[in-house]
């Protein structure tokens, strides 16, 4: 049998959609897990493993999912061992020697390409802007920058800073985090972090790449000297050095000049150098005689961290020199900003929510299947209509897919709404070509098309203004809708319409 | 000339049934309006707060009790897993900012809360989110009148688009009326809903008008019970698929079970605007419209 021109274009549309979903060679038979986000301090990112590459061999060892590649860790790094590790991956092997864990993580393969939002798949997101002050276009792409690095410096890598405007004029920041949630994450992406190191009351260098030329970060010059007990709990000191600019290192010569000794700290200056971030006291480092006057470059950085056990102070010690180190790195952000929305999600909420969604779709499908056979009673057709509403989804799908468009819950409502008014025109394409009248076939669907283009443009303009209200943050609802209602009125729908017209002959 | 069947003698006198639902809705609304300064109530999405979620078992009228003098508009409910049926969650919602919150609650259960650890937080600021709603009022107004110049535009007839306007007007007005009436908060989800009925709700009334205005073949009774007949197929499927959909979703997501609440309601009552309203006016305008011509005929 002959199929036509409209049924091949749907199912040419389908094929193409399930490849945009399933990748080619499909992505379920891949094995392996795929790296989500790597240090770009750790030995293996200098080496060239990037985020996105699969892994599929531990020390010569095939794995297949996360579960092996834990079990095939696991144990493996003793603190203070040096050990060895070899990742394989189809782009070749990659070393790596130490004595913790690398600084690595990873995930099972993805079985499609489809990308669920962030209130599905679980992260944060957070809409910032200017503390009384509105941005500009260039001020806004600035702040986006500078924040990319710090969050960047900071480790998280698997993250999206952009900047946004809506309907009302205002420019915010968008930043979005997949996954879990990092520890100070409001701190980091809202305090100004505002680095000075003073002697007296002159500034002698502040963070940022003006000031420092480099900071340390490898296990040699950063580190944690010791831990002790203090009146509430424990206290866990940490050091690392950083290298000055020439400019930098003049200024705190010329600070220290004029200094005397401390007659209460024999060999030391009487002035400190005082840290402060955000303006508060961090440190307060005694200088030593021998320093009086000369151009160094190289400075010690310390601080502290606190906590109720000493595990809990290691931690936040070591969090703290993240931070300080990432502050002293990216320099302070030029405004004080404010977290005008936040939104977190556990991953672990979001995979019920898919196991519901795709229950719940189901079901909605099941009860339309139902009152279909019931009021027509002719199952080859109610079957095609159930098809066409099922490729309807599958090709909307598709182009997200291809598109990258990240699906999240408006997006899910969004699809959710294409079924139902997917249906809504296969049942006036049903009731046209059913009718008694006398028309042939091919009148009858121009009849239907006539009601149902009618219904798409009203849909079409109504969402319009949804593309860009409230920060876009509703605008997933908006494209899948579009997506799904123009697939169905140029792809599926017509297709459906030859099929029906088929069966009438057959009868 | 044929028979006058109870529908033609008495559909004029049906329209009183939508037109008793509007004034109605309309006074409600104005109401609503001059004592709270809102069409509907808002939940914190659209008033600006703190939607916190604690994975702890903490007791919801507890939290009550103790927490709602640190905590304004304080609110909050249990959250049971479906299969053990063990709480798995609390949830907080109150119009204090995300930092006063945390530290409140904080002190409340004496351990450091930390958001994607231990708990979910959705914040919203009060500013952003009075900025939000303004803007998805003015979208909604703006899909409207987008939509009615559409609906102009396919039927070029001033009196027919105008019935199907004022169908998808009542829809929405009567819908949120109920909405209000059960108690139900408006959060953006909700208002994507209304939207989402807009769609919805011309699609019957396009499908009406088509048939009756477009058609000559068959009487204008058999053209609308025509069109009844395939407007309700549509409807009810859309209907008990979203209220299927719904059964499911109420326990794990309040966004999608706000939007499929709206539309089970907004569905239902567009069934009496298309059949009643839109159909009452059309059928006004159609008699009198073939009146004109036989008078003009000399008949």
């Amino acid at each position: 049998m002959k199929l036509g021109f409209k049924i091949w274009l749907l199912i040419i549309a389908l094929v193409f959609s399930l490849v945009f979903i399933f990748g080619l060679p499909p992505k379920f038979l891949d094995s392996g897990v795929v790296v989500t986000s790597i240090g770009q301090n750790s030995t293996l990112f200098d080496q060239g493993l990037k985020q996105g590459q699969t892994i599929n061999s531990v020390d010569g060892k095939s794995i297949s999912n996360l579960q092996e590649y834990t079990a095939a860790l696991s144990g493996k790094f003793i603190t203070g061992v040096e050990t060895k590790l070899i990742l394989g991956t189809s782009n070749g092997e990659y070393t790596y020697y130490g004595n913790e864990t690398p600084d690595l993580t990873v995930a099972d393969i993805p079985k499609t390409n489809i990308k669920l939002g962030l209130d599905l798949a679980g992260g944060a997101r957070a809409l910032i802007k200017a503390e009384n002050k509105s941005l500009s276009q260039s001020e806004l792409s600035d702040l986006v920058s500078i924040t990319q690095n710090r969050l960047n410096a900071f480790g998280l890598t698997d993250l999206k800073v952009s900047p946004v405007s809506d309907l009302a004029g205002n420019n915010y920041m968008l930043i979005e985090i997949a996954g879990a949630t990092p520890k100070d994450l409001r701190d980091l992406i809202s305090k100004q972090g505002k680095f000075e190191a003073k002697i007296g009351n002159l500034t002698v260098f502040e963070g940022g790449a003006r000031d420092i030329a480099s900071v340390g970060r490898d296990a040699q010059s950063a580190r944690i000297e010791g831990c002790s007990p203090s009146s509430s709990g424990y206290t866990c000191t940490f050091a690392f050095d950083i290298v000055l600019s020439g400019a930098a290192a003049q200024r705190s010569a010329d600070a220290t000049a004029n200094l005397t000794s401390d007659p209460s700290n024999q060999g030391y200056l009487s002035e400190k150098l005082d840290l402060f971030l955000d303006d508060n006291p961090v440190d307060s480092l005694a200088i030593s005689e021998g320093l009086k006057g000369r151009v160094t470059t190289q400075i010690q950085i310390s601080g502290s961290g606190s906590g109720n056990t000493q595990d809990e102070a290691l931690i936040d010690a070591k969090a703290q020199m993240k931070k300080l180190q990432t502050i002293l790195m990216t320099g302070s952000l030029p405004y004080k900003l404010e977290i005008v929305k936040l939104d977190t999600i556990s991953p672990l909420l979001g995979e019920e929510f898919v196991k519901y969604i795709l229950l719940a779709g189901l079901v909605a499908i099941l009860s339309v299947a139902i009152i279909l056979f019931v009021r027509y009673k002719r199952w080859k057709a109610s079957l095609a209509l159930l098809l066409t509403t099922v490729s309807e989804v599958v090709i909307i799908l598709g182009i997200s897919a291809f598109i990258n468009w990240n699906l999240d819950l408006p997006s899910i409502a969004g699809i959710l709404a294409t079924i139902g008014t997917g249906v809504d025109d296969l049942v006036v394409l049903m009731d046209e070509t059913g009718s008694k009248l006398t028309l042939n076939i091919k009148q009858k669907l121009k009849r239907a098309f006539t009601i149902i283009l009618g219904a798409y443009f009203t849909t079409l303009v109504s969402l319009l203004p949804l593309m860009w209200a409230g920060a876009g943050l509703l605008k997933g609802f908006a494209i899948t809708t579009i997506i799904g209602i123009s697939v169905g009125v140029f792809i599926t729908r017509p297709a459906f319409g030859e099929l029906l017209k088929r069966f009438r002959k057959e009868e | 000339m044929e028979e006058r069947n109870w529908h033609d003698k008495y559909y004029k006198i049906m329209l009183l049934i939508p037109i008793v639902i509007i004034l109605f809705s309309l006074v409600y609304v104005t109401i609503n309006y001059q004592q709270t300064g809102d069409f509907f109530k808002k939940d914190i999405s659209l008033t600006g707060g703190t939607s916190v979620t604690l994975y702890d078992k903490i007791s919801a009228t507890q939290v009550e009790k103790d927490l709602s003098g640190k905590l304004s508009n304080l609110n909050s409910r249990e959250i049971y897993d479906l299969g053990t049926n063990e709480q798995k969650a609390l949830i907080i919602e109150t119009t204090t900012d995300w930092n006063e919150t945390q530290q409140v609650l904080e002190d409340y259960v004496g351990y450091p809360i930390v958001e994607g650890q231990n708990a979910d937080v959705q914040f919203t600021g009060s500013v952003l989110s009075e900025s939000f709603y303004s803007q998805l009022l003015i979208a909604i107004l703006v899909a409207f009148a987008f939509m009615a110049v559409v609906v102009f535009i396919i039927f070029r007839n001033l009196v027919p688009s105008g019935a199907v306007i004022i169908s998808a007007f009542a829809d929405i007005l009567m819908t949120l009326v109920v909405i209000d009436l059960t108690g139900i908060k408006m959060s953006t989800a909700g208002i994507v809903a209304i939207l989402m009925l807009i769609g919805y709700s011309v699609d019957t009334d396009i499908l009406l008008t088509t048939r009756v205005l477009k058609r000559d073949e068959d009487s204008l009774n058999t053209r609308i019970l025509g069109a009844l007949k395939t407007g309700l197929t549509m409807t009810l499927t859309s209907f008990f698929a979203i209220l299927a959909a719904l059964f499911i979703v109420q326990s794990f997501s309040i966004v999608l079970a706000q939007i499929f609440t709206i539309l089970v309601i907004g569905l239902f009552f567009d069934m009496v605007n298309t059949w009643i309203t839109n159909v009452s006016l059309l059928k006004w305008y159609v008699e009198h419209k073939e009146h004109k011509v036989h008078r003009e005929a000399g008949e």
